[in-house]
């Protein structure tokens, strides 16, 4: 066992945490948008949309992301729209993070009692204004730690991109692999910065669970 | 004119017909009181007037205005109408200020620097000007309320609906929420309550309205409502009550 090989690499190690990071925020933020704007949609009124946000749901909880990222990658440019490897995979990882999303925060609108609604409405508060202000904040605290997890998961996920070439951690494990021979070292290396970086998102998710979410809970 | 007048309203859930055709006025500044047993249709008949249910025939009017759910103006209408609930509804993530604030600075009726003034301002009415930083949470059932008749209060409501304030209190916990609700009616506000409070009935109420089986049945003053009932349904419910 030998470690000392992998020293000279360590930038192009560090340049590829940066792009696993870069993808896991980018497309958990797109991700959480689609979560939000599906959960609405699933809670509405109009029967085509329902329709078609349960069927992407079902789409893409029930294949390989890695294959959704290779449709976004190598198919779509067929019809016109050709992305580059990294934007291919945030679009196809987005997607993948929104379609768990939509559930959960459903859940955590859901479980937001009806009463609630309706002691905003009595103010003389629109539809937005409740929503924003009232059913909003506490279903995001109920679905926060579901959220998170997945959230981990999809960090975890992002070494899928490395199959269209993206120069995120785990492709850039290959790389080095193949320079110096040196497998065992290489993946316990990467295995543990992508350890470390799952446990050190748990511990911030934590903190702004604390400072985001600071009412009482109900007894 | 009545600030209040509903007109043969009817109202069904399903095949229960809950309201079977109502009629009521309400005048300014009275004290009405609805009483009678549960499934009478009281509650219903309270969340008519505010549009929370959809009345399926009759009008209902609140200040010359034609009460529905679909009306242009709702959100404006809402404002002048509060209604305290018998689980008060306090939102749970927002301290006492806030939850009192949030519709008047929403829906631009006060601005962000007098929030605060109006918050301890309407505090003070309901004997709660401590607990302006309180979360909900920390507040007893009696206290939880008052802050939610407060919260109306913010918005300057020319007409207070009460679907059974007290009856989600513990025994002890009642009668500091009537106290308040006393002092209202004290300063001339215009009340509909639907409550199991014989005793404020008794002692509040300009008028007792007795619900049954979604007919308004017997109405009149209190003291000749209790110690003349005409129909024999009111005098079992009153026996039933004591």
């Amino acid at each position: 066992m030998n470690f000392l090989p992998l020293w000279r690499y360590q930038n192009q190690l560090i340049d590829g945490a940066i792009v696993t990071l870069e993808l896991t925020v980018i497309s958990a933020l797109a991700g959480l948008v689609i979560g939000i704007a599906g959960a609405v949609a699933l809670n509405g009124r109009i029967t085509s949309l329902r329709w078609l946000v349960r069927g992407y749901i079902e789409l893409f909880r029930n294949t390989p992301s890695l294959i959704q990222i290779f449709i976004v990658f190598f198919v779509l440019p067929n019809f016109g729209l050709k992305l580059p490897a990294l934007e291919a995979a945030a679009v196809a990882l987005s997607l993948y993070f929104g379609a768990y999303s939509v559930e959960i925060i459903r859940a955590g609108l859901d479980s937001i009692p009806r009463s609630q609604v309706e002691a905003g409405q009595c103010l003389g508060l629109s539809g937005w204004q409740v929503f924003r202000h009232i059913i909003l904040p506490p279903a995001l605290r109920n679905a926060y730690p579901a959220v998170t997890s997945q959230f981990v998961l999809l960090l975890l996920g992002t070494s899928l991109a490395s199959q269209v070439a993206t120069d995120e951690l785990f492709h850039v494990a290959g790389f080095i692999e193949s320079r110096t021979y040196r497998s065992f070292e290489v993946y316990a290396v990467i295995c543990a910065v992508y350890f470390a970086m799952a446990m050190s998102f748990k511990a911030l998710f934590a903190i702004i669970g604390l400072a985001a979410f600071r009412w009482p809970r109900r007894r | 004119m009545a600030l209040v007048e509903i007109r043969d309203v009817r109202k069904t859930f399903g095949k229960v017909e809950v309201l079977k055709g109502v009629s009521l006025d309400v005048e300014e500044g009275e004290i009405v009181t609805i009483i009678g047993r549960s499934g009478s249709g009281k509650s219903t008949l309270l969340r008519c007037i505010n549009a929370l249910e959809s009345v399926d025939s009759g009008e209902i009017w609140v200040e010359g205005q034609k009460v529905h759910a679909k009306m242009s103006d709702l959100k404006k209408f809402r404002q002048r109408v509060g209604i305290v609930f018998q689980a008060f509804n306090l939102f749970p993530h927002l301290k006492v200020e806030r939850n009192i604030t949030l519709a008047p600075l929403l829906t631009g009726r006060i601005e962000k620097a007098k929030a605060r003034a109006l918050a301890e301002d309407v505090l003070t009415r309901v004997g709660l000007a401590d607990k302006i930083d309180a979360w909900p949470e920390q507040l007893s059932g009696g206290q939880q309320q008052r802050v939610a008749i407060a919260r109306c209060l913010a918005m300057a409501p020319h007409l207070m609906l009460f679907d059974e304030v007290t009856s989600a209190l513990d025994p002890e916990l009642v009668g500091e929420v009537l106290k308040v609700m006393e002092a209202m009616a004290e300063q001339g506000m215009t009340m509909i309550l639907v409550t199991h409070e014989m005793g404020f009935a008794r002692n509040v109420a300009d008028r007792i309205v007795f619900m049954h089986q979604g007919r308004v049945w017997e109405q009149g003053p209190p003291a000749k409502l209790f110690a003349n009932p005409e129909t024999p349904e009111l005098a079992s419910f009153i026996a039933s009550a004591k």
